[in-house]
């Protein structure tokens, strides 16, 4: 639970300040880098994290003043609905956040493997 | 294996970097555009969403702002600087997006925004001189200390809205394309207005006219081009005497075959770009009050071409629409006055074949001598591009906009260069500002003289009771017919030689027939003694509402608004009987019959349901396309048709005419044979196009109109609109095309006004007041226009009150 959690406040207390949009893809880096258990908990913590904060923020946008932008969106992507652009926000948020953080804790063992070679 | 993983991960993940972050072909940065803290998601907008005060950084004092309930501002200000601050401010608020792309396409700075694709649609706008005409002419206002103060004060407001944005609060276009906006200048506001003058003004036929002279003779283009076109009422009457000593223009030149052929029609502005306006005096109205009636028919787009303002300071009080990018009202009115614009369709753009020494064309031949041309070297920038340097040279006769492979038979290279009005220097900002300022007609008509690119009928009403309209603007001293062809640009022959004195162009007040008018028409009778153009709009709007205006008595309002949504098609009622008479009932077949049928009980009413209005419509088109096609099609383009009323007296007149024929046959067709096989064709095509006859043939279905956004983008516009009206008809609606603001306005006591226009006040496709009025516009429905004199508002009103706080 707890690595669903932290990416998903830390990224969302960044975005809230700073907006831009790889955020998801620096923290889950720097996450994975320092998750030393499991390539599992390394990625899919991080992409279901940001998967819920994307997929959460979307909603929430949605339906607090942004019905009509949703559904023009939707209309102008070829989507059906806004439920299913919320639904893509947060995938596309997943997918990132996944790799992002399975590439981090990648280099970390290659780092430390060669570190104790040397 | 470990380090292989870790380098496809990274790999992975840096492609999906790129593919998110960058714009692939027309598809926005998906990482960017999806975030939602920074994406569209961020761009919705509520009802309520009204700030109770803002901070506002470069007021002089506080401004109050009472928004009503259509968001149009109403804006209270304590001096001259900060009614245009908080105007300019409030609209890039609204509309930043919108005011900036139409400079980038004004300037020709579109390749910037969109890459290489747009490069020859920048090439031509420098070319054709927008830039350089704005330079000179922001150069001209800087002269004037007010002009400088207003438009400075306006740039001033939108940047200080541009610096608070946010990448989440920046207006969904900017999302979609992947850019951001930059410092707004006054130049901005210039390149507006010289755009203006391009749409109402930029269209030509002489080069269609010099080879259809050249083609088919003198005689051709007398007869079916002439200067007063059959039934023309024009806007000044004709009987008016003209009681002053006109100006000899010095020569009238030769004819003159162009050898530099080059379709100028190419990317001109629409055809209808027009308009209607009248006004009418105390003595044909209910209330004894004059009104003013106006609509400017324009390519319909969203986000709209009007954005709707209220402007209130110390020595001002003014109402009515502005265009998003320029300070102060264009069309309105306030206390005293109100006026309303119609393109004047007068002719001020000329094309001269330049002669030049050699292909480095810095010098032309004029007088015998070869004379300096100035090059000018425009910067294309390009996104993602390496930047184009493109060089045209500047001749006495303005920008050379066409060159290239063409010399003439001595070997010299040619091309054709554009005399224009709007290149020289002039202070349109001044004329408007003067005219929010006007007390009554004597003010107003001062204020209009400067008002000198486009040329426009200004029809106005005044408190006092005076109405009035005036041809205005500045008109090029011509011999007949000499703008009507390329000519030769060596000499003085056909060069401009002065102006047409102010005071001496076309107007008229207080006729005896209560009111003015105009539609596009020919300004003036055969009488006045200048040639201004000949290529002005048909006769048949201008003569319905003439017809119109004199039955009515006793006029109210909704008089006015039937007449703009009148949709009485003079032309059908021409034509369509004699047409009927012609068709051979024996050779009908399928539904022809039934559509015959409902063609001879059709009332010429083109409102949305009549089937029959569509017909009539494209049976005409084919009609005209069966006389002209053939003959015009020379140098494998059609050329240049004869107008509606040219084409509509022949058929009337002529039951034999060479030009009947179709010269691509072996036969020989004649006037019934044509308008039977029109017919037939016309009934295949829409078969095939929209099925069997019925509903999908309604005029609001097979036509109707879309209004599109800016950008093309589906989804962002609104389409499918049902609605009637068309081409030569008072409602001028067609597919993309029509009323842009349909305003009235009655000057009593206090004035009180109604109007339209097909979208809302927001350029933001995520707000609720982007397109809240099309639906409304569509069937005629007008709002009341709150004219305020203070910000004390009854707080239980739809009105609500934004304090803008000066802080420093």
């Amino acid at each position: 639970m707890i690595n669903i959690l932290v990416p998903l406040v830390i990224v969302f207390i960044l975005q809230l300040i700073f907006y831009s949009w790889w955020w998801i893809i620096l923290v889950p880096l720097v996450l994975g880098f320092f998750e030393k258990d499991s390539a599992l908990k390394a990625s899919a913590g991080t992409g279901l994290g940001v998967f819920l904060l994307w997929f959460g923020m979307a909603i929430y946008q949605w339906k607090n003043g942004g019905e009509i932008i949703v559904t023009r969106i939707a209309e102008v992507m070829g989507i059906g609905s806004g439920f299913v652009l919320a639904l893509a926000t947060g995938l596309v948020g997943f997918l990132v956040a996944l790799v992002a953080g399975y590439a981090g804790f990648s280099l970390r063992k290659v780092l430390i493997k060669e570190y104790q070679i040397s | 294996m470990r380090l292989f993983k870790t380098i496809l991960a990274f790999a992975v993940l840096l492609i999906l970097f790129n593919l998110l972050n960058d714009s692939q072909g027309s598809i926005p940065p998906l990482g960017k555009f999806l975030n939602p803290f920074a994406g569209f998601w961020q761009n919705g907008e509520k009802l309520d969403q009204i700030d109770e005060v803002l901070d506002v950084k470069g007021l002089r004092d506080e401004v109050k702002v009472v928004w009503d309930e259509r968001h149009v501002p109403h804006i209270f200000a304590e001096n001259t600087y900060d009614v245009y601050f908080a105007q300019g401010f409030l609209t890039a608020r609204h509309r930043l997006w919108q005011m900036e792309f139409q400079t980038h396409v004004a300037a020709g700075r579109v390749s910037e925004i969109i890459g290489e694709k747009a490069l020859e649609f920048d090439r031509m706008q420098r070319r054709r001189g927008l830039l350089m005409a704005a330079e000179t002419t922001i150069q001209r206002m800087g002269e004037d200390p007010e002009t400088h103060l207003i438009i400075q004060a306006y740039a001033n407001g939108v940047n200080t809205w541009i610096e608070s944005l946010t990448p989440a609060t920046l207006p969904l276009e900017y999302k979609l394309l992947n850019y951001e906006p930059e410092v707004w200048s006054t130049l901005k506001t210039a390149l507006l207005l010289k755009f203006m003058a391009w749409d109402l003004t930029g269209r030509n036929s002489e080069m269609d006219m010099s080879i259809i002279q050249a083609t088919l003779g003198e005689d051709f283009v007398n007869t079916f081009y002439p200067e007063n076109t059959p039934r023309t009422e024009p806007v000044i009457p004709a009987a008016k005497p003209w009681r002053f000593e006109a100006m000899e223009p010095d020569s009238i030149p030769p004819a003159f075959v162009p050898q530099f052929v080059q379709d100028l029609r190419k990317g001109e502005p629409d055809e209808d770009n027009g308009s209607n306006n009248w006004a009418v005096s105390g003595d044909k109205t209910a209330s004894g009050y004059p009104m003013l009636a106006n609509d400017p028919h324009l390519g319909l787009k969203l986000p709209s071409i009007w954005y709707e303002v209220q402007l209130k300071a110390p020595d001002m009080n003014v109402y009515g629409v502005s265009m998003p990018g320029a300070p102060a009202v264009i069309v309105g009115f306030n206390k005293d006055v109100a006026w309303g614009v119609t393109n004047a369709g007068s002719d001020v753009m000329d094309w001269f074949e330049i002669e030049f020494k050699d292909d480095s064309y810095t010098e032309y031949l004029y007088m015998d001598e070869w004379i300096k041309s100035d090059l000018r070297v425009e910067e294309i920038f390009i996104r993602g591009g390496d930047t184009v340097l493109d060089s045209f040279a500047i001749t006495r006769f303005g920008p050379l906009v066409y060159f290239g492979e063409n010399t003439l038979e001595n070997g010299h290279p040619t091309g054709l260069a554009m005399r224009w009005s709007a290149h020289d220097p002039s202070n349109e900002m001044m004329a408007v500002r003067n005219m929010n300022l006007a007390t009554d007609r004597e003010t107003f008509y001062a204020a209009i003289e400067a008002f000198e690119s486009p040329g426009q009928n200004f029809a106005m009403i005044a408190r006092d009771g005076d109405i009035a309209i005036r041809h205005n603007g500045k008109y090029p001293l011509r011999g007949r017919d000499q703008g009507k062809f390329v000519r030769a640009g060596r000499d003085t022959l056909g060069e401009w030689q002065d102006w047409i004195p102010y005071e001496q162009l076309p107007a008229i007040s207080n006729p005896w027939s209560g009111y003015v008018s105009s539609a596009n028409q020919n300004p003036v009778g055969k009488k006045y003694p200048y040639y201004m153009g000949w290529d002005y709009d048909d006769y048949e709007r201008g003569s319905r509402i003439n017809d119109r205006l004199g039955d009515l008595t006793k006029i109210k309002f909704g008089d006015m608004q039937d007449l703009h949504m009148d949709n009485f098609n003079k032309q059908a009622e021409l034509m369509l009987p004699f047409l009927l008479k012609q068709i051979d009932l024996e050779t009908l077949s399928g539904d022809m019959d039934v559509i015959l049928n409902d063609l001879h009980s059709w009332n010429y009413v083109s409102d949305p349901h009549e089937k029959a209005a569509w017909v009539y419509k494209q049976w005409w088109v084919r009609l005209e396309k069966a006389i002209w096609n053939d003959e015009l099609n020379i140098f494998g383009e059609i050329r240049k048709i004869p107008t509606r009323s040219v084409t509509a007296r022949l058929l009337l007149k002529k039951s034999r005419l060479v030009y009947y024929d179709d010269i691509n046959t072996p036969e020989q067709e004649g006037r019934a044979e044509i308008i039977n096989r029109a017919f037939k064709q016309t009934i295949m095509e829409l078969t095939d196009e929209l099925g069997p006859y019925g509903e999908a043939w309604e005029l609001g279905r097979a036509r109707g109109t879309d209004i599109n956004h800016l950008l093309s983008v589906k989804g962002l516009g609104r389409t499918g609109l049902y609605t009637g009206g068309g081409q030569g008809i008072v409602n001028a609606t067609k597919k993309n095309h029509g009323p842009s603001w349909r305003m009235l306005v009655e000057l009593g006591d206090r004035p009180t006004a109604k109007g339209i226009f097909p979208g809302g006040q927001s350029g933001n496709p995520g707000s609720p007041y982007y397109d809240n009025a099309v639906n409304n516009w569509v069937t005629g429905k007008y709002y009341d226009i709150h004219f305020l004199d203070s910000t004390d508002i009854d707080l239980n009103s739809k009105l609500s009150l934004t304090r803008l706080r000066n802080y420093q």
